[in-house]
């Protein structure tokens, strides 16, 4: 039920587009059997002056995409016959100038038109071929929401590593502090925040911290075990005589146990590693969600000055023109 | 004491009434439940501007009110009664009414009774806070009410309570102060989505405690020798886990109000029906079933303060016995101008009583009432009244000349002609949907035309006027849908048998498999026609109001083919099989009717089933939003959308600085998202309730708020879809596009600017929401601002349809 500005009202802007290309190019070949071709004959200035028509409309597309109140079509509509007008206009300002470039402001001002559309092709695929990774990417939740979640995970981390430890703890709070989603304009294009490095140390650290804990935890099992071993031995070697003497030994390896905590400690280490690999998990979603939509934005700083370039050198060009020919 | 007036209630009704008695030096006295006058008014938001709708109704009442603030207009009120030397007690909350006239007596909560000749209730409609119902539950630490949370810091709270206003009030005072909220079950189910996420992450993260299943037993002061940790009460809860003890500073019960209407039936007053909506019937005088006992304000069903204040003034006059022109007679008069011909106003509304049957079981006070939201419309013959489409909602009845009604939009030369005493254009208030057939004025056209809202009311106020209008749905629905040459006689039997059935979100009409002829109309709402396939209930159609479902077994006797659901709250008129099959065997042209229908739905039908199953869940998706009863959804195609926002910047550029759509709020499924934006509902919820009637539907299916918005923020809390917003609405003026573009000076176009808005103290909040853009021309700005085409807006049908 949505249609693309590619196929705005049945591609009516592609076909008028591919007419205006053969139309220009069947005069073009038409004339070069009658004159040497140039920007100066006149199917030259023809082409010129429809060349120069189709960037001031080009142009005009950012003022009307700002016109909120404007009745004047959809701005899809609009976008439509900037793009397929915008390729025809590469043929049509070549046919004019009939492939003379040398290094003048005439082909400064063509050069420019080249980057433009260039600039512009790039954003019609980024249009096309981004938003339905978004999609996938985001899976429903919004950045916000993604924000959120990982806020909230951050929450919990701190919680349990407070079980754990200072260390635990400042190691978290670091991570945490060190938060940077997106960064600036590279950092969004490549996805590489400082965020991920910090989160990767932080969970090196603590995979030390859980060997550390395991080892811990299995010297005192290991002295349980032991332990356990021997009073089974003594609950035989005394056998009917003193059957509380084995309640007295198991007693103590609760307690001992108990004082070292050690197993509590490796299960905290173990949810919060389970926590950050969701919250790394997470991050990376929300930073690919980053870098996507920067990858759909980034084009038109490119694409607006150059074309506001552009205007400048081919108003140059048209002086000088009159001036000099 | 006997007093000859017992007043009941000071809001601006009883006060008025009062302020009426001192002034003419009869006994009176005034109760008042709360601590102070004006409990309702006292309880809006501080700095409120209250407005003095509706407009042109002159003020009558010997108290001052004039659009102010909320402060203004309690203070005007504060002086005028002490000058008059009004006899009022506050905090007297009466829990009784008894007697008849001339010897009433009234209980109040204190175990006190005043005697009085005649009562006055003026009690509105805001009902009694619920109280914890445990000793000690009027101590001075706990309050029912918060008007500002940031009043408190450094306190140690228990608020009671799982509504909505107690979560509310815990997560805000929980950013100042230690909080426990008291939970009498185990879980948050009756709050808002966006309450509970907050409360549970809140409990979760423990910025607040929680205690479920748990319920106070008492509150009491902290002993002196007692272990209070220098707290000033203590709150004793059973819990599962035995009896526990909270010293706190302050405790919040948030528990809900219980409605006026059980107190005023237990004065012996008699409803109507059943409906919330229903206001008991007061004769001329406002004196209710019971004699004696008279009702004004917004009990009796005048929702705003000069009404009040107005029928305050009248009352006491008729008490005394004496004449007094209704504030509104001149208001009236010049309504009826253009057809009085020399009558009276009284004589006018007697006319209209006696011509149209419809309004003959109103009380005059009903019928002045709606005659002063109603019109009278002349129009020349010919002149078109509304055309098929139109999505006007207003209902018009005949009081003379004739009307000519072109029902088959193929034939405009037939037409069915309605004479004086008849009515038109019930279908629209009842579907919620466009006109279904165009209608032009006739020779000596005289029209009462009334505003959706005063019709609902009337329909819910007085049972008659309902059942005329559903008779009357009934056989023109029919006649619309499958019979349209068939006389009334002949559908007398079908009619007979009818039966309006109500059905609610999801309940199905009928299940695949059942056994059954009857045939449903819909007459309100929508429903979803799926089928079992694969174990799976997959959705292969959706039909409006205005569409009947069934006749396939009908035809057939075969057992249903399909489940119909209904999308939303939706009313049908079932007509029983035999009798239309022996309608059919007289009438061909009937069965031929339905069975082509009922061809076109098998065909459709099966190429639903070959597409892909997607088409069914995006539908089923979109059922569960809600958007059943949309007419127009603005919906956003996530493969297309690129997330420039130029949709939100259109709306807020064309609606004075304010988005009014949220492009990523809102759930998506497959590669659809449903933004936050007002769906224009067929029966918009936010028109429920609205006191100055600011809501309307514009000819082409528009939901809008009028500038005579009040503020009260009663739509906001209506609407099921969060898309009102309460803001400061003001004329902010733009700086121009090219000396942004240029010199980066001013607002850049499209930015919101209600975050950065310093609006000044006196603006009024109003209601804000989407109007589609009804004032532009070429359509709603968000879709055609849209670069890539993502953002469309369509009715139901349309996306149902096109989903596949
Ligand atoms: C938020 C909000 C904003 C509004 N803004 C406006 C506005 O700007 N302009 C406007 O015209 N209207 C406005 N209204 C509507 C207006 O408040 C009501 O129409 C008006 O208050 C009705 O007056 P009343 O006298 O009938 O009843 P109320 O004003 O409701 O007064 C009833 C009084 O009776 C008392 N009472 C109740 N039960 C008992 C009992 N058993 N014993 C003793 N006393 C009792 C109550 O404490 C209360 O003081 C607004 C309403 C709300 C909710
Ligand atoms: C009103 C519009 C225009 C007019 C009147 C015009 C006029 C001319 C003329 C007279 C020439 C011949 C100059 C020569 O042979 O040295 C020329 C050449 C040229 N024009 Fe244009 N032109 C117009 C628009 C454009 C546009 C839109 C472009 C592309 C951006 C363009 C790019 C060129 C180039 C690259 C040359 C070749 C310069 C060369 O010969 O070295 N012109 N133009
Ligand atoms: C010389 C030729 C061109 C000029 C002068 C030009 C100029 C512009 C301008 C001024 C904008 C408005 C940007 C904004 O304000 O946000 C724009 C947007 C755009 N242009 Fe071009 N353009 C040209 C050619 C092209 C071509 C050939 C393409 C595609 C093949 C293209 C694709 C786009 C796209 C996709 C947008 C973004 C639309 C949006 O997000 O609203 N442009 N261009
Ligand atoms: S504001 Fe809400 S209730 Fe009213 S029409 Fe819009 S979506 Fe429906
Ligand atoms: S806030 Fe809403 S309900 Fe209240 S007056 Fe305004 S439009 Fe009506
Ligand atoms: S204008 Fe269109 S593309 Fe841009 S955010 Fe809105 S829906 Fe998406």
């Amino acid at each position: 039920m949505h249609q693309s500005f590619l196929i705005y009202r049945r591609a009516r802007y592609l076909k008028l587009s591919l007419g205006l290309m053969i139309l220009s190019l069947a005069a073009y070949i038409a004339d070069a059997r009658l004159e040497q071709p140039n920007g100066g004959t006149w199917l030259g200035y023809t082409l010129g002056t429809i060349g120069a028509l189709l960037i001031f409309w080009l142009l005009w597309f950012g003022v009307r995409k700002r016109k909120y109140r404007s009745g004047s079509g959809m701005v899809s509509g609009w976008l439509s016959g900037h793009v397929y007008l915008g390729i025809a206009l590469l043929l049509v300002a070549t046919l004019h100038c009939a492939f003379q470039f040398g290094w003048n402001l005439h082909t400064l001002a063509y050069t420019l038109m080249v980057l433009v559309i260039l600039s512009g092709f790039y954003g019609v695929f980024a249009y096309i071929y981004f938003p339905s990774r978004l999609m996938d990417n985001g899976g429903g939740l919004s950045d916000e929401a993604m924000l959120t979640e990982i806020a909230e995970l951050d929450g919990e981390c701190l919680a349990v590593a407070d079980k754990i430890g200072d260390k635990a703890h400042q190691t978290m709070l670091r991570s945490i502090e060190s938060t940077v989603i997106g960064g600036g304009l590279w950092q969004q294009l490549t996805a590489t925040s400082p965020r991920r490095v910090q989160m990767e140390a932080a969970e090196s650290k603590l995979i030390d911290l859980r060997n550390e804990l395991e080892e811990e935890h299995t010297r005192v099992m290991r002295t349980l075990t032991s332990l356990r071993v021997q009073a089974q031995i003594q609950q035989q070697a005394q056998q009917p005589a003193n059957p509380e003497g084995s309640d007295r030994t198991t007693l103590f390896m609760v307690d001992q146990l108990a004082a070292t905590g050690s197993g509590d400690k490796v299960l905290a280490v173990r949810q919060l590693l389970d926590l950050l690999s969701r919250k790394k998990a997470l991050t990376a979603r929300l930073q690919r969600a980053v870098q996507y939509q920067a990858l759909l934005r980034f084009w038109l700083i490119v694409h607006v000055p150059l074309s506001i370039a552009l205007l400048a050198a081919l108003l140059a060009h048209i002086v000088a023109v009159f001036i000099y020919w | 004491m006997n007093t000859k007036i017992a007043i009941v209630g000071a809001g601006p009704g009883g006060l008025s009434a009062a302020a009426r008695a001192a002034e003419l030096g009869v006994s009176h006295v005034l109760l008042e439940a709360a601590p102070h006058l004006a409990n309702t008014i006292f309880l809006y938001q501080k700095g409120k501007h209250v407005m003095a709708e509706p407009n042109l109704l002159p003020l009558r009442s010997p108290l001052a009110f004039t659009a102010g603030s909320r402060e203004q207009v309690l203070q005007a009120w504060e002086n005028g009664a002490q000058q008059l030397g009004v006899t009022h007690r506050l905090g007297a909350e009466v829990k009784a009414i008894a007697g008849e006239r001339g010897n009433f007596s009234l209980t109040l909560t204190s175990g006190e009774i005043v005697n009085a000749e005649c009562v006055v209730l003026a009690i509105g409609l805001q009902g009694n806070l619920r109280k914890m119902g445990v000793p000690g539950e009027n101590l001075p630490f706990i309050q029912y009410q918060l008007d500002d949370p940031d009043e408190f810091a450094g306190e140690t709270i228990v608020v009671v309570g799982a509504g909505d206003a107690a979560i509310e009030n815990a997560l805000a005072l929980a950013a100042q102060n230690s909080v426990t909220i008291i939970n009498r079950r185990d879980e948050f189910s009756r709050a808002k989505e966006g309450n509970l996420n907050g409360i549970l992450r809140a409990i979760k993260d423990e910025t607040l405690q929680c205690l479920y299943n748990s319920s106070p037993t008492q509150v009491v002061v902290t002993p002196t020798d007692g272990e209070g940790d220098g707290k000033p009460c203590e709150l004793y809860l059973s819990t599962a886990e035995g009896e526990a003890r909270i010293p706190c500073d302050r405790i919040i019960a948030r528990l809900g109000a219980t409605p006026a209407r059980q107190f005023v039936e237990s004065c012996g007053i008699r409803f109507p029906n059943d409906s919330p909506n229903a206001v008991p019937a007061v004769s001329a005088q406002y004196e209710s079933n019971v004699p004696g006992l008279y009702i004004i304000g917004a009990l009796a069903g005048y929702p705003l303060i000069k009404q009040a204040m107005n029928q305050g003034h009248e009352v006491v006059e008729f008490i005394l016995g004496n004449p007094v022109e209704p504030a509104d007679e001149p208001l009236l008069r010049e309504k009826f101008k253009p057809i009085l011909e020399g009558r009276s106003v009284d004589q006018m509304l007697d006319l209209i009583k006696t011509t149209i049957p419809l309004f003959e079981s109103l009380t005059t006070l009903q019928l002045r009432e709606f005659m002063l939201d109603s019109d009278i419309l002349k129009p020349a013959p010919g002149a078109v009244i509304f055309r098929r489409n139109d999505y006007s909602d207003t209902f018009f009845s005949v009081l003379d000349g004739e009307v000519n009604i072109q029902a088959n939009p193929d034939a405009p030369e037939q037409t069915i002609s309605l004479h004086a005493g008849q009515f038109f254009g019930e279908m629209t208030l009842i579907s919620g949907r466009r006109r279904n057939s165009t209608v032009l004025a006739g020779p000596d056209c005289v029209l009462i035309v009334t505003p959706r809202r005063s019709m609902l009311k009337l329909i819910n106020s007085v049972e008659a006027v309902q059942r005329l209008i559903d008779e009357v749905f009934l056989i023109r629905a029919i006649r619309a849908q499958m019979a349209p040459d068939i006389s009334d006689e002949d559908l007398a039997e079908v009619a007979r048998t009818a039966l309006i059935e109500r059905h609610e979100t999801g309940q199905a009409l009928f299940h695949e498999g059942d056994v059954g002829d009857s045939l449903y109309m819909i007459r309100r709402g929508s429903v979803t026609v799926s089928r079992d396939i694969g174990g799976r209930d997959v959705v292969l159609s959706y039909l409006a109001a205005g569409n009947y479902v069934g006749e396939m077994s009908l035809l057939s006797n075969i057992p249903r083919s399909a489940t119909v659901r209904a999308t939303v709250a939706t009313e049908t008129i079932r007509l029983d099989g035999e009798p239309f099959k022996a309608l059919m065997k007289r009438h061909p042209t009937v069965f031929m009717a339905l069975q082509k229908t009922a061809r076109e739905r098998a065909a459709s039908g099966a190429k639903a089933q070959q597409s892909e199953r997607e088409g069914g869940d995006v539908i089923s998706f979109l059922v569960k939003q809600g958007l059943g009863e949309a007419t127009d959804v603005l919906l956003i195609d996530e493969t297309l959308c690129v997330h420039c926002d130029n949709c939100e910047k259109a709306c807020a550029e064309t609606h004075k600085g304010t988005s009014r759509l949220d492009r990523k709020a809102g759930p998506s499924f497959a590669s659809v998202h449903v933004p936050t934006s007002c769906r224009h509902c067929e029966h918009p919820h936010c028109m429920k309730d609205c006191p100055p009637d600011a809501i309307h539907r514009a000819p082409n299916g528009e939901v809008f708020i009028a500038d005579n918005c009040i503020g009260c923020g009663n739509c906001e809390r209506n609407c099921p879809y969060g898309v009102i917003r309460m803001a400061y609405v003001e004329n902010k003026r733009r700086s121009g596009m090219l000396s942004w573009l240029l010199f980066g000076l001013g607002t850049a176009p499209g930015q919101d600017l209600s975050a950065t808005a310093h609006h000044d103290p006196g603006a009024a909040k109003k209601a804000i929401k989407c109007d589609m853009c009804k004032d532009l021309s070429g359509g709603p700005a968000c879709v055609r601002a849209c670069p890539t085409g993502a953002a469309i807006r369509v009715s139901p049908e349309e996306f149902m349809v096109l989903t596949r």
